[in-house]
């Protein structure tokens, strides 16, 4: 998912990760981020991407890719196996984010999710018009869920996650007031908040 | 380009997996390209059951035939020869010029027949391996192959991991199916029912080619799949025939198509060598006296790219993907493509142009690391 073609997220994820990390990259598309973060990071990358295109590309920018749905690609790896397991702006598209979410803090020390905001006040405004959530029908764009950030957290809260902090932007700007209304993307990190019984 | 089959010969005597012994040892290789002076351009390309060591080339100008790879081995193809020092070898138990079923027995000074031991993917590589020493070969920049070459490139990762910088594994396992133990079953019935083959004892009478023939026939139903069939034959019959002929004949095309494939395998294959590598594939389970598969993978350091295709029912995806876990499980670098095909499992041989495009990307990541 783009904003006018731009990524604001992914400079802001890039920040949240330091050096050398072992990172996951769940969802991973043409593999942008993943080949930023070993550009400036460093880290050792790893990738799940669905598309065979996709991960043709990955492979091309000489990154380590295995194709597969995301819940397989995380049943694959062994506990505590990355520093950082990245899922960006893909949470919507998950019919069952709960046990994704809690896999990604099986296999990874922190998560990192970011998404679009359904509560950011053009999107409401979008609806009292009538005009709905997400692309034209036509599009051709997957079935998306509207995620609000409330919403989130209280997903973060029955994953037993602790909320280590949160990014809010609107455009490429930082939000600071009314973040529900104002944010147009999060991104969260999440870390384990105790032992799983 | 021009090749020539050449010979190494080990005087010595191999232990095999099955606490057997073998040799001396004969080995038919191919090589291609030229190696680099710090010796670490190396490939070894590992041939499927029905191959040889010519994978690529031809033997003579006026050969009709080009190697059973040609199109993936080559000057600018996925296995650039102007870039790499390509090896190809025949595997121990074939018929293509190695030490197999349908050789002489220096013991006997008669051919080995059903007294050749039994071999496994294994006991291959180990052959291989003294072939790799004879070339001066410390370790390979990559080892590959697709179905039992695959298994080779996988068995070459656990048996001697420094000696491998990286496996290209297409279309293989680590462990056989119970369906495709079967489907090695039935060709070997097909030739045991076959009265020339005579317990193996037909070396300079006539050959099982009966039996031969029809276990090859299966072998191919195997290597297509519901969609390649119907795209390549459709209910079409032989000669563009309008109607039935009300008889038993071979009518349709997909009927002529396997029973000429099944009679020219004939002429270049020995059925003996045919039970022996079917055999070495069902005893091929990397798991074998192991907890896991992912036990088999402890010492393994090489990166692997492992490619399976949408229509291989031989070899299906579910089985490169309990590979890729397992290897995962050892934190392995694994890069792993399901491509979409409909060729089913002889997809790794045709859809070339996808697999130049990930072989070259692939090994350029081994290549740049250290």
């Amino acid at each position: 998912m783009t904003l006018n073609g731009k990524r604001p997220d992914l400079d802001a994820i890039i920040a949240l990760i330091p050096p050398k990390a072992r990172v996951l990259d769940l969802g991973c598309g043409d593999g942008e981020l993943l080949a930023r973060l070993i550009h400036e990071r460093q880290v050792l990358a790893r990738g799940v991407e669905l598309s065979e295109a996709n991960v043709r590309a990955c492979i091309a920018r000489g990154l380590s890719v295995r194709q597969g749905n995301i819940e397989e690609g995380l049943a694959d790896y062994p506990d505590g196996a990355f520093d950082y397991v990245i899922l960006s702006q893909t949470l919507a598209y998950l019919d069952h984010p709960t046990p994704v979410v809690n896999e990604m803090l099986r296999v990874g020390q922190r998560a990192v999710i970011s998404f679009e905001n359904a509560g950011y006040w053009r999107t409401r405004w979008r609806m009292l018009r009538g005009q709905g959530i997400g692309g034209d029908l036509c599009s051709g764009e997957a079935r998306a869920r509207a995620i609000t950030l409330p919403q989130f957290e209280a997903l973060a809260a029955c994953v037993q996650a602790k909320i280590e902090s949160v990014r809010l932007f609107a455009g490429d700007k930082p939000v600071r007031a009314f973040p529900t209304w104002q944010a147009r993307i999060a991104i969260y990190v999440l870390s384990r908040a105790q032992a799983m019984v | 380009m021009l090749v020539k089959t050449q010979y190494f010969h080990y005087d010595g005597e191999i232990q095999l997996q099955s606490g057997a012994t073998l040799g001396p040892i004969t080995l038919a290789y191919e090589t291609y390209g030229q190696l680099n002076k710090d010796r670490s351009n190396a490939i070894l390309i590992c041939h499927a059951w029905s191959g040889d060591a010519h994978v690529a080339g031809r033997h003579s100008p006026d050969d009709p035939k080009p190697g059973w790879w040609d199109d993936a081995v080559g000057p600018g193809k996925a296995f650039d020869t102007d870039k790499y020092f390509v090896v190809c070898s025949n595997v121990i138990g074939g018929c293509g010029g190695s030490t197999g079923p349908s050789s002489i027995n220096p013991k006997t000074g008669r051919p080995y027949g059903l007294s050749f031991p039994i071999v496994t993917i294994a006991d291959m590589v180990e052959a291989q391996r003294l072939l790799t020493d004879h070339l001066g070969i410390e370790r390979w920049l990559t080892v590959g192959g697709g179905s039992m070459g695959g298994m080779q490139a996988l068995q070459w990762t656990v048996s001697y991991p420094a000696r491998v910088r990286s496996a290209i594994v297409l279309a293989a396992t680590a462990r056989l199916s119970p369906q495709t133990i079967a489907l090695n079953e039935v060709p070997r019935q097909a030739i045991y029912a076959d009265p020339n083959w005579n317990n193996g004892d037909y070396y300079g009478k006539t050959p099982p080619n009966a039996g031969l023939a029809v276990a090859r026939m299966i072998g191919h139903i195997t290597f297509l799949s519901d969609a390649s069939m119907r795209e390549k034959f459709g209910r079409r019959l032989h000669n563009g025939s309008e109607g039935y002929g009300w008889r038993f004949d071979p009518e349709f095309e997909v009927e002529r198509y396997l029973n000429y494939r099944g009679h020219s395998f004939t002429k270049r294959f020995d059925a003996n060598s045919f039970l022996y590598l079917s055999k070495a594939m069902d005893y091929f389970d990397l798991s074998y006296g192991l907890p896991s598969l992912a036990d088999a993978f402890r010492k393994v350091t090489a990166k692997f790219l492992v490619v399976s295709y949408t229509s291989d029912w031989l070899y299906p995806s579910w089985q490169s993907k309990e590979l890729v876990r397992a290897l995962l499980q050892n934190d392995i670098d694994v890069t792993y493509v399901e491509i979409d095909s409909n060729y089913g499992h002889d997809a790794f041989l045709l859809e070339v142009d996808r697999l130049a495009e990930l072989t070259r990307d692939f090994l350029r990541r081994v290549e740049s690391a250290h």
